[in-house]
């Protein structure tokens, strides 16, 4: 399957933070869920990709090409969603769509209009008058608006309300189905990846713990409920994390079938992503 | 490139009309014959373009840009053009109203005066964003302002140092014959001065870590 993204061996060091070998890849037509506690390093890696950051090593390949030796070409089919980073809010949705007919060969004004018409956002309002979902709404009407190839979003959903929320994924959902469009997203609010991602990848402390396909993550692992004696019997091998509660052990397991098969203890939990972040994060070895 | 314009001239709009009651203001005040305040108008440009910068840092605008096409080249080189071309408009306008100032007032045009004036002031504003602007893009805009301080309060220091001690008088005796080609002199410096002040600020915004 031919890969829109490929990162490897991305190293950025910092006073008090590292990203450490980050290596990844997002095959076509794919949404990538990029999750980690705040701080883990996923606004550092996305700038990264997109250059924003320098000094950085590694290889970053997007669409098959070098971000740094080819950044125009990239970027004309790059959409992006920042965290705090946007236009200035004195400008208007009018100013924007000015500005990006003479950035991107590919703008589409009809679109741009016809998505600030469906969020009700008025063209001639400035930006600061809008609110918080307003906001995020335009931006990302102003990532879609040239029909790119690879949409690259930090925390899209940070800071709205679960109604705002809800519409913001219902608006990539939407796109996805029309444009053929690979998706990058990060966020902490796992809850909002889990019905949409294709893949999750795990960052923690600057390192990749984890990158999977979402199903087959959700499915293999568990959360196995025991006691302390019952705890002991299992294999290290067999688990990847535990955590201690006052009355009983709670064990992130990598095969729940697998773990069926050589324990006999009934209770195993499906596992979400907010756990599994918890237990990676929290959890002794 | 033209679209970086498009958002320079866009975040500057709110203040035409003020440019427009400034050049109203002269127009009239040179019509009373009262005073000449022809050197504020273009000043003004950089002045307001300066300002912009405070929007761009506040919503974190030159990270945003560079996850544009051509981003890191064109954020800088819009703001230049912007200024420069917003300077050269402002003074064509206050040029040509001094000519019919000069004509109502005296029934001549006094040419040479007020290209003179004027090439001055441009020169002046030019020399402004080739200070300012390397240092806004180093320090941001409010370090910036501080530094400006500093810098005219050094010049002058410096200046009244000099004059204490070199006889300026003989040095610009012996410049005279210069005169003849002043304007060309002037032009000349100013592309040389704002090339170089735009090279070092694009080498500083190329390295910034955001």
């Amino acid at each position: 399957m031919e890969n829109i993204l490929e990162i490897k061996n991305l190293c950025k060091k910092y006073d008090n933070f590292e990203l450490k070998n980050v290596s990844f890849t997002l095959p076509k037509g794919m949404i990538m869920g990029f999750i980690g506690e705040n701080g883990a390093g996923k606004t550092t890696t996305i700038k990264a990709i997109l250059d924003i950051i320098k000094s950085y090593s590694g290889e970053i390949k997007i669409f098959g090409l070098d971000n740094r030796k080819d950044d125009e070409k990239i970027k004309e089919d790059i959409g992006v969603v920042l965290d705090d980073m946007f236009f200035p809010e004195i400008l208007t949705p009018n100013d924007i769509n000015n500005t990006m007919q003479g950035i991107y060969k590919n703008w589409d004004t009809k679109m741009f209009n016809d998505y600030l018409k469906e969020f009700s956002l008025l063209p001639n309002k400035q930006i600061k008058t809008f609110s918080k979902g307003m906001r995020k709404k335009l931006e990302i009407a102003t990532a879609i608006s040239h029909h790119p190839k690879l949409l690259i979003l930090d925390e899209p959903t940070s800071g709205l309300d679960p109604v705002a929320r809800a519409e913001v994924i219902q608006i990539f959902q939407n796109f996805i189905e029309k444009d053929d469009c690979s998706i990058i997203l990060s966020s902490h609010i796992t809850a909002d990846l889990e019905h949409i991602a294709d893949y999750i990848t795990f960052i923690n402390n600057g390192e990749i713990v984890l990158s999977k396909i979402t199903n087959e993550l959700l499915d293999k692992y568990g959360i196995v409920k025991c006691t302390e004696k019952e705890f002991k019997d299992i294999n290290k091998k067999d688990y990847v994390k535990y955590k201690k509660s006052k009355y009983e052990y709670e064990v992130l397991i990598p095969n729940k079938k697998e773990f069926k098969t050589k324990y006999n203890i009934s209770i195993i939990d499906k596992i979400t992503l907010d756990d599994l972040m918890v237990l990676m994060i929290k959890g002794e070895e | 490139m033209i679209g970086f314009i498009k958002k320079d001239l866009a975040m500057i709009k709110s203040n035409f009309k003020l440019l427009a009651v400034l050049i109203v203001v002269y127009a009239i005040m040179g019509l009373m014959d009262k005073m000449d305040i022809s050197f504020i108008l273009p000043f003004m440009c950089v002045m307001i373009m300066i300002s912009s910068f405070s929007y761009e840092n506040y919503n974190k605008w030159d990270a945003y840009s560079i996850s544009l096409p051509n981003g890191r080249k064109n954020s800088v080189k819009s703001k230049y053009i912007t200024t420069i071309l917003m300077t050269l408009i402002v003074s064509i306008i206050t040029i040509i109203l001094s000519f019919i100032i000069s004509y109502v007032n005296t029934q001549t045009i006094n040419y040479e005066k007020i290209l003179v004036t004027m090439f001055g002031t441009i020169f002046g504003t030019l020399l402004v964003l080739t200070i300012m602007y390397p240092i806004i893009y180093k320090f941001g805009v409010e370090k910036a302002r501080i530094g400006i301080f500093l810098l005219v309060f050094g010049i002058v220091i410096i200046g009244s140092l000099l004059a204490n001690f070199v006889n300026l008088s003989s040095i610009l005796k012996s410049l005279a014959f210069l005169e003849d080609y002043l304007i060309i002199i002037l032009i000349i410096v100013a592309i040389i001065m704002v090339y170089g002040s735009y090279k070092i600020s694009e080498k500083i915004f190329n390295k910034k870590e955001f």
